[in-house]
């Protein structure tokens, strides 16, 4: 038995108006590399090699005196923590008094695939940290990490407790034998030794290769019948656009670094079992002894939160702070969701301490 | 247990070279007299040449297998997923309004189904031995491209390389030196 269709009208009414604004869009929004990402000002203060630290400038009369770092993760660019005012991470705790600072770890060439956790902690970071506490005149700064940028967080916390009064994990990279995504699953397995050593570098492609896989029919076919459902509506498109160039612009990681990430934190795990070593220096959550601040995804697809929330139960301090909400990996960060859930947990609990 | 192209693989990469080297030794004279021009470097460096192509028929044979079963497992998990799709949309009503129906429920199984498939072991270690095996082939390609870079009178990958490591490790001394070493750019830089 065949059954009718008789929507067809319907179905010739959408084409047509789908046609009309494909042949409009074009004359509505702005070309793709000409966005410009980020709506809060900043000075950059801090240059050393291919990294900048910007210091945002201030929205409040005044200020929390302990300055926030965050330390951005070494995938993609810093730029979701500002993409959309209403959705500003920065936005929010500019607006609550905060000083804060952001590290970007730049983009490197094939002069730097000798850089390593060392040079990244122990220098990088730690020279970030050293210049903030010089601006603000102050001993101890608080820190924020996310994601990968929350293991270097971690790690530079246990070596230099005595420079962080607060630690703030955002979906970090902790426990690789526990992490359940198919990044993990890839990683385990993978031989990175020959990656550095042909390469160099990990290239971009191959981070793009990993997000494809993540979600490959929502992000890769329902995100773009979605754009061009919604092409009339100029927010959305904005919107659409500064995230498409947000994920376009991945930088490559050095090779070293890359290397002991994926053999150190994904296929030997050690981490988690106080086993790294960086620099000849023995890493040891044991040495985070200032207050610590957790925050996970449950529907995180990139860092699953079997993989981050052991860091709340090795670290060495009582005052800790373990939270877990329904969101995703950009989700926690750069939402409305996260402006009405996230953000103020997190505002209240670094006002208390700092 | 060995496969049995391989015993060929052997034979054949073992004739290869004999002959390669063979005609190498044999025609030193008789090419050292041809090449007499800035090509002469490439004339006697073509035997390495030869020797990678040879070394990289077992690679080519191998990514080869390993693309196959790649697709296959896109493949697979494609067909299956489709299947799954086809028996759920035969409760949709055919019309207009449920377009957007069908649209969801091809798109949750097709993502469960190959997120199934990522997180596949038997996936990832086929994916893994893939690139592994490419990045061997990249491998041998640099070490060609490395004598064609060498008979042109060039600094190859090789030395490059050893020049960003010795830069690499002058850097680090010279912070060790001057640890205080920093670019403060002040107040007039904007960045928005």
């Amino acid at each position: 038995m065949t059954q009718e269709f008789d929507s067809t009208p319907t179905i010739i009414g959408d084409f047509l108006n789908f046609n009309r604004n494909l042949v409009e869009l074009s004359t509505k929004v702005t070309v793709p590399h000409e966005i410009k990402i980020g709506s809060c000002p900043y000075d950059v203060v801090y240059e050393e090699d291919r990294i900048r630290m910007l210091h945002y400038k201030p929205l409040t009369s005044k200020q929390i005196q302990t300055p926030l770092v965050i330390s951005y993760a070494i995938v993609n660019r810093f730029h979701i923590f500002d993409i959309d005012p209403k959705k500003s991470w920065i936005r929010h705790l500019l607006e609550n008094g905060f000083d804060v600072y952001m590290i970007d770890w730049g983009t490197p060439t094939n002069m730097d695939k000798f850089l390593g956790f060392d040079d990244y902690v122990n220098d990088y970071l730690d020279n970030c940290v050293e210049h903030a506490c010089d601006q603000s005149s102050v001993d101890k700064v608080s820190l924020q990490g996310y994601c990968t940028g929350g293991t270097l967080a971690t790690v530079y916390s246990a070596l230099h407790p005595e420079k962080v009064k607060n630690l703030v994990a955002t979906a970090p990279v902790i426990d690789g034998w526990k992490d359940t995504t198919v990044v993990s699953n890839i990683a385990k397995s993978f031989d990175v030794e020959k990656m550095v050593d042909a390469i160099g570098n990990m290239p971009p492609e191959f981070m793009y290769y990993c997000f494809s896989i993540l979600k490959p029919f929502e992000q890769g076919i329902e995100k773009y019948l979605k754009f061009f459902q919604n092409m009339d509506n100029e927010k959305y498109v904005d919107s659409f656009l500064k995230i498409e160039k947000w994920l376009a612009e991945t930088p490559p990681i050095p090779g070293e670094l890359f290397k002991e990430w994926i053999k150190g934190i994904y296929q030997d795990n050690l981490l988690i079992q106080n086993k790294m070593f960086i620099g000849n220096q023995h890493v040891s959550l044991k040495n985070i002894t200032m207050p610590v601040f957790t925050q996970v995804a449950v529907g995180d697809h990139l860092v699953s939160p079997e993989c981050s929330m052991p860091l709340h139960y090795a670290v060495g301090t009582d005052d800790k702070n373990l939270e877990i909400y329904p969101t995703g990996h950009v989700g926690m960060i750069a939402s409305s969701f996260s402006q009405k859930n996230v953000l103020p947990k997190l505002v209240d609990w670094l006002k208390e301490r700092s | 247990m060995k496969p049995e192209y391989e015993d060929m693989f052997d034979y054949y990469k073992h004739t290869s070279m004999f002959w390669n080297d063979m005609i190498a030794m044999m025609s030193s004279k008789p090419s050292a007299l041809m090449a007499v021009g800035p090509l002469r470097n490439f004339t006697e460096n073509i035997k390495k040449i030869s020797q990678e192509l040879i070394e990289s028929n077992q690679e080519i044979v191998d990514f080869n297998t390993q693309l196959v079963e790649y697709y296959q497992h896109l493949g697979e998990t494609w067909v299956g997923a489709q299947k799954k799709v086809m028996a759920k949309i035969s409760e949709v009503p055919q019309d207009a309004e449920s377009i957007e129906a069908y649209k969801r429920i091809w798109i949750d199984i097709f993502e469960n189904d190959f997120t199934q498939m990522f997180d596949n072991k038997a996936f990832s270690e086929n994916y893994n031995k893939l690139v592994s095996t490419e990045l061997q082939l990249l491998k041998r390609w640099n070490t060609i491209m490395d004598v064609m870079l060498k008979s042109a009178n060039m600094p190859t990958k090789e030395e490059i390389n050893e020049i960003y490591k010795e830069l690499f490790s002058l850097k680090k001394q010279i912070k060790k030196i001057n640890p205080k070493k920093k670019t403060r750019r002040g107040k007039n830089d904007p960045g928005v």
